[in-house]
């Protein structure tokens, strides 16, 4: 496959999702497979329900620096759909890839009813219209049909996966769920991932 | 960030195994640095971005033969490294830039003192302050100390200028300033491991030495030979380094992030060719003849470096000595308006300034998709500001010290300070919070507020602090107005727990960094001994913890109002949900007179969402964490809780 | 001068009212919604957050907007507000009368007549419990729901501050069914008697209010600034209760477990609430009974005005089972009880008038333009 090098994934969503978790789980199975693997993040204080997002650069070559720059993003994992529209307004291209939750976690402005949360299927349309390929699913009410919203983060892992848009595999996937969560967990999480994956390729 | 491996043991940053490739945190590559160098003695206090370093290096402190300690401040915990420095040790220090603020009384005149042990100030800085109340670019305050200075441009180098700044404390018989930043130290890397040295030495005074910076000039004096000595050091340090071709049009210096970010810049515009690039990873003092020997006169130079024109000023100054008349290099950069002068560095800025400098075009974006996706963005996202987490116990206790405000009616606020509860004053919270500034800021404000009665102040004055804040600063403030009868209320929220920064301990809990049982002391009982009124409740019971504040409010006196509930994260993640909670729509009367969406509106907790259809609120079960708190809010009694 | 209610916001009643000086601290606004909250020490009524709602009870029940007295008259007393009522209301009998049991008259103000109805209406199944006010360790008045007589004698006894007795109406919950009585100074009744003419879904089912018991009241006192000045010079732990008796002593009368003491009316002037001087109405106008003192020459009596149909019953069943004595009211009496309602009148048309800057525009108070001449009438 003629890889793109650096391949840039940015991974977004709102502070508490465990976006952080999940692009360093991303960055560590490409590690494995001997990519130089550079993620740039921004938390601290915007973990209190602020937007997130990870850059997660892969190559060959050598380490990139922790910043994508502006229009150069490749793949987008949105946790959160407002935040995958935020990604693309500064980082997506016609080419760009977006594999996105559909689930919205409201601003405080949109609970309040100072502003409103956009429509959801303008949301859905905006993602499509922006980017070469999107696959959009509802992870978190999948991740709580399973009982635990946390699910959310492997559920889309495994769409990822599953749309072929980076050289990762299931099995590398899996494998690395092995070596990451305590035992009596894992098979949740992989379970969880092949929801993600089976998803997609309904789609 | 472990692998965890079946039947192998897991890679932590105390593995002997040099030549292993890891993917690592930027902070976690410099707590390996310091396990490698045989650190012996670490001590900090919680600072984004600099948390992790001794969050990492704790987890294997007994392991390695290391002591590590959370101080209760800044400066404290550079004097306890110091001390350990003076007795031979090698010791180290971390801390956001506001922490050095805190700790610069000894800092800056540590190094006229000296070190034995090898002693490193590692300071990181917070570019766009992402978690910080400014932008402060400690460089400079390492040149005021004296200090050499390194700075890490990947986390791979953040290692290993770690490891080596040991060294080069010990050579100097200087502390060593690190100046890292949060898109290094939050960065992820693969990094290769090396040697791990056990030095174990044993720690001893040594009476015939007397450690003080008199005689001043003296020592000055001597200090300023040090600094030349390590400049020599840096000329030849393999730290700095050129790429590029021989004969550049455009010559890039570089420090920290600026390096990886001019690499991506040159590539995206397509001018390996004809831009080089000085990296420099040891700043101050500059290594000029290096630098020098890699320009030309009438060279053009960006200086690529954040957030302020550290290296541009001094390059432009040393280069003026050296060089003088009409062939100086063109120095262009932040002062130049090549590169914005406030924010953080990325490659896109660095991007325009290259452009502005050689005149180049570069192709962004596909225009007609930027328009559209830049018009998608404005129309269709919201700004996320941080708010109080589902559960938290400071929105109970804001919550309460609004109602008590309000209910006073005496254009009352509250002085704010630095931590999760200072999130009162962004869009969850209940905005009675008017200040903010320096770590127990509020406290030392709500002092001088509650002696202005003599000249007509009548407002209502209630200074708030965490407990970790209490230790770290406010107990000066406090003991200031008791002592001075300020007419000022002290609410301390007490979560058990230094909680922005990442769930560190204090001197308030029962354990200590490391894990081992520690002398908690105690906040009511301090406040107590100072002779004030002090109250203490829980503020999930409403009606108890607002009554008691209502009734403190009142008094002449300074009085002290512990609010105290452990952290709802903590809870959540120790205990689990307490309540089964969810809306009951028939209770429920949404917009209707005698709510108006009281909970959605007023209330403001994330997991509280209104329907827009139903015209009712409901619990977005993906996001509560079931502390029940929002029952006790509803006028109608319609939020329903369940004990699980 | 229509009769026509405008439904206004919380906002507005704090610009209008609550800030201007026209609030009496009634406390109708108070327990409707978190929104509004009392400030019992400082006397004061706040808003503790905004409501955004362009129509709202609090609004629409305060005494100090907007009041159509002919729409009110008509459902609560099935007559129009005509100019014969200006002074004292409807008067469909009018008496002395006194509690017959000894621990009411321990207790009571003047006769205990209030007290005696209320048991009264207890016993007889006509109500299930009462809002009343019962005073605290600081003798401020707080809202209180009494259910049975040792509970009503809890409650016996003038504080001359409005107590919050809306408070604990507004919190009773709308699918309650308990039969209610209210006890309320004239402002308060008001907003009793605007409640029941505009009902709403939310809040307190106004068909569940049985009875209205009204207090005669000339003014009363801020609770804040009075209460700043009792701590001061009484231990308040003592006081047992108030009393100011009649013409000819001019003095505040402050009973403690050590003997009376007796204030200068003057010395306590400062305290009464200026909102009091805008009051059209002595006797409670909108009540079923209203119950005031019996004056110097009837001292331990009740004057008593009964004005609907509930209300005579109630004397009725009290009369029956023994609960009160009872005897005519002299002329001279009446005759000073007007004069004395006029007055009170005329002084707050007069007040209203140079706050309007009109003599066309009486405020708050809507009446039929024959009326508005009545009530300009020297």
């Amino acid at each position: 496959m003629d890889e793109i090098d650096p391949l840039n994934i940015i991974v977004c969503g709102t502070g508490g999702q465990g976006n952080v978790l999940l692009s360093r789980f991303l960055a560590r199975v490409f590690a494995k497979k001997g990519y130089y693997t550079t993620i740039g993040e921004t938390f601290g204080s915007s973990q209190r329900g602020g937007a997130v997002m990870s850059h997660v650069r892969v190559s060959r070559k050598k380490s990139y620096g922790p910043l994508i720059p502006e229009g150069r993003g490749h793949v987008i994992l949105g946790l959160e759909p407002m935040e995958t529209i935020r990604v693309l307004g500064q980082y997506g291209n016609p080419e760009v890839k977006v594999i996105s939750n559909v689930r919205p976690v409201y601003p405080m402005e949109a609970i309040t009813g100072e502003k409103d949360y956009p429509e959801m299927e303008e949301v859905k349309r905006a993602i499509q219209e922006l980017s070469s390929e999107s696959w959009l699913l509802d992870a978190t009410q999948m991740s709580l049909e399973m009982g635990n919203p946390i699910l959310t983060n492997m559920i889309m892992m495994g769409a990822l996966v599953q749309t072929k848009v980076i050289n990762l595999s299931r099995s590398d996937m899996e494998t690395m769920i092995r070596e990451t969560f305590p035992d009596e967990v894992a098979q949740t999480n992989i379970t969880a991932a092949i929801r993600g994956m089976q998803t997609v390729s309904s789609h | 960030m472990v692998q965890v491996k079946h039947k192998v043991e897991k890679f932590n940053i105390a593995t002997d195994a040099p030549g292993h490739v890891e993917l690592l945190l930027g902070n976690e590559a410099i707590a390996r640095g310091i396990v490698e160098a045989g650190v012996q003695v670490a001590a900090a206090y919680p600072g984004t971005p600099s948390s992790e370093i001794l969050e990492n290096l704790v987890k294997v402190a007994k392991k390695v033969g290391m002591y590590a300690q959370w101080a209760i401040n800044e400066k404290v915990a550079i004097e306890v490294a110091t001390a350990a420095s003076m007795s031979g040790l090698r010791a180290v220090t971390a801390m956001k830039a506001q922490g050095l603020n805190v700790a610069l009384d000894f800092v800056q005149h540590l190094n006229l003192i000296g070190t034995n042990g090898g002693l490193l100030i590692i300071v990181c800085d917070d570019p766009e302050a992402f978690s910080s109340v400014n932008e402060q670019d400690s460089r400079w305050l390492a040149q005021i100390g004296d200090y050499p200075l390194l700075e890490p441009s990947s986390v791979q180098e953040a290692k290993e200028m770690t490891k080596w700044a040991f060294e080069l404390s010990e050579q100097l018989h200087s502390a060593v300033f690190l100046r890292s930043v949060t898109r290094i130290s939050h960065a992820s890397s693969v990094v290769t491991m090396s040697d791990i040295q056990r030095l174990d030495r044993k720690a001893s005074f040594d009476l015939a030495q007397y450690f003080s910076p008199s005689p001043v000039v003296q020592k000055h004096a001597e200090l300023k030979q040090k600094l030349e000595k390590a400049r020599k050091i840096f000329e030849s340090s393999p730290f700095n380094w050129y790429r590029g071709p021989s004969s550049p049009d455009l010559t890039l210096v570089c420090s920290g992030t600026g390096w990886l970010y001019a690499l991506d810049a040159i590539e995206l515009l397509d001018l390996e060719k004809s831009v080089g690039i000085i990296k420099l990873g040891t700043t101050w003092p500059l290594p000029v003849e290096f630098i020098q020997k890699h320009l030309r006169p009438g060279s053009r130079v960006l200086v690529v470096e954040e957030v302020d024109p550290f290296i541009e000023v001094h390059l432009k100054e040393q280069m003026y000595d050296k060089w003088g008349g009409d062939e100086l290099p063109k120095i262009y950069g932040k002062n130049t308006g090549h590169i914005r002068a406030v924010g953080e560095l990325n490659p896109d800025n660095l991007i325009d300034g290259i452009v502005k400098v050689l005149g180049v075009n570069y192709r962004g974006r596909n225009l007609s998709y930027d328009k559209k996706a830049k018009e998608h963005a404005s129309k269709m996202t919201l700004a996320r500001q941080p708010i109080y987490c589902p559960g938290c116990p400071h929105r109970a206790s804001m919550w309460i010290v609004k109602r008590v405000l309000r209910l006073e009616g005496t254009d009352g606020f509250v002085t704010g300070d630095i931590g999760c509860y200072a999130l009162d004053r962004y869009h969850g919270g209940q905005r009675v919070t008017r200040t903010q500034s320096a770590m127990g800021g509020g406290s030392g404000l709500a002092s001088g507020f509650g002696k202005l009665e003599q000249f007509g102040f009548n407002q209502t004055v209630i200074a708030h602090c965490g407990d970790s804040t209490f230790f770290h600063a406010a107990i000066p403030a406090i003991i200031n107005a008791v002592h001075h009868k300020s007419k000022t209320t002290y609410v301390v929220l007490d979560n058990s727990t230094t909680g922005m920064t990442g769930f560190q301990p204090h001197p308030g809990t029962l354990l200590d960094a490391i894990g081992d049982p520690a002398v908690p002391v105690d906040i009511e009982d301090l406040c107590r001994s100072l002779g004030c009124a002090v109250e203490v409740a829980d503020p999930f019971d409403l009606e108890d913890a607002e009554q008691k504040l209502r009734d403190l409010v009142n008094r002449e006196d300074t009085k002290v109002m512990i609010y105290r509930r452990k952290c709802g994260l903590i809870v959540f993640r120790e205990e689990g949900p307490q309540y089964k909670v969810w809306v009951d729509e028939e209770k429920c009367f949404g917009e209707e007179c005698g709510c108006d969406r009281y909970c959605t509106r007023i209330f403001k907790c994330p997991a509280l969402i209104w329907d827009k259809e139903a015209h009712k609120a409901k619990v977005d079960e993906a996001l509560c964490t079931g502390c029940g708190f929002c029952f006790k809010v509803c006028p109608q009694s319609a939020i329903v809780r369940e004990k699980i | 001068m229509t009769s026509e209610t405008v439904l206004k916001a919380s906002q507005r009643l704090y610009d209008e009212v609550i800030t201007t000086g026209l609030c009496t601290l009634c406390g109708a606004c108070i327990g409707l919604c978190p929104y509004f909250g009392m400030n019992l020490r400082r006397g004061t009524i706040r808003r503790i957050d905004p409501c955004e709602r362009d129509e709202g009870r609090c609004y629409q029940y305060c005494p100090r907007t907007d009041t159509d007295m002919d729409a009110i008259y008509r459902r609560i007393l099935g007559v129009p507000y005509d100019k014969d009522k200006i002074d004292i209301g409807v008067v469909r009998d009018i008496f002395l009368a006194k509690s017959r049991d000894a621990d009411i008259l321990k207790k009571g103000q003047d006769g205990g007549v209030v007290t005696t109805l209320l048991w009264a209406a207890m016993e007889e199944g006509i109500i299930d419990c009462a809002v009343e006010t019962r005073m605290d360790e600081d003798k401020s008045p707080v809202g209180f729901l009494a259910r049975n007589k040792e509970e009503l004698l809890q409650c016996a006894g003038n504080s001359y501050e409005p107590g919050a007795v809306f408070e604990t109406l507004n919190r009773i919950p709308r699918d309650s069914s308990d039969n209610l009585a209210i006890v309320g100074l004239p402002c308060q009744v008001a907003a009793v008697g605007k409640m029941k003419t505009y009902p709403s879904q939310n809040g307190v089912n106004v068909d569940n209010i049985k009875l209205v018991v009204g207090l005669f009241c000339g003014w009363s006192l801020s609770p804040g600034s009075f209460h700043t000045f009792l701590r001061e010079n009484f231990d308040l732990s003592q006081v047992i209760r108030f009393d100011i008796p009649h013409h000819p002593a001019h003095s505040f009368d402050v009973y403690t477990t050590s003997g009376k003491k007796s204030i200068e009316l003057d010395e306590i002037a400062e305290f009464i609430n200026p909102a009091c001087s805008y009051c059209c109405d002595m006797t409670a106008q909108f009540a079923d009974i209203s119950v005031g003192s019996g004056r110097a020459m009837f001292k331990g009596w009740n004057t008593v005005i009964v004005r609907t149909g509930a209300g005579a019953d109630l004397i009725e069943v009290a009369k029956k089972n023994g609960m009160l004595e009872i005897q005519p009211l002299p002329e001279e009496n009446l005759t000073h009880l007007k004069k004395a309602a006029l007055i009170k009148l005329k002084k707050a048309i007069k007040k209203i008038t140079e706050r309007t800057g009109s003599e066309q525009d009486f405020g708050y108070l809507k009446v039929r333009a024959e009326v508005a001449e009545a009530l300009l009438e020297e």
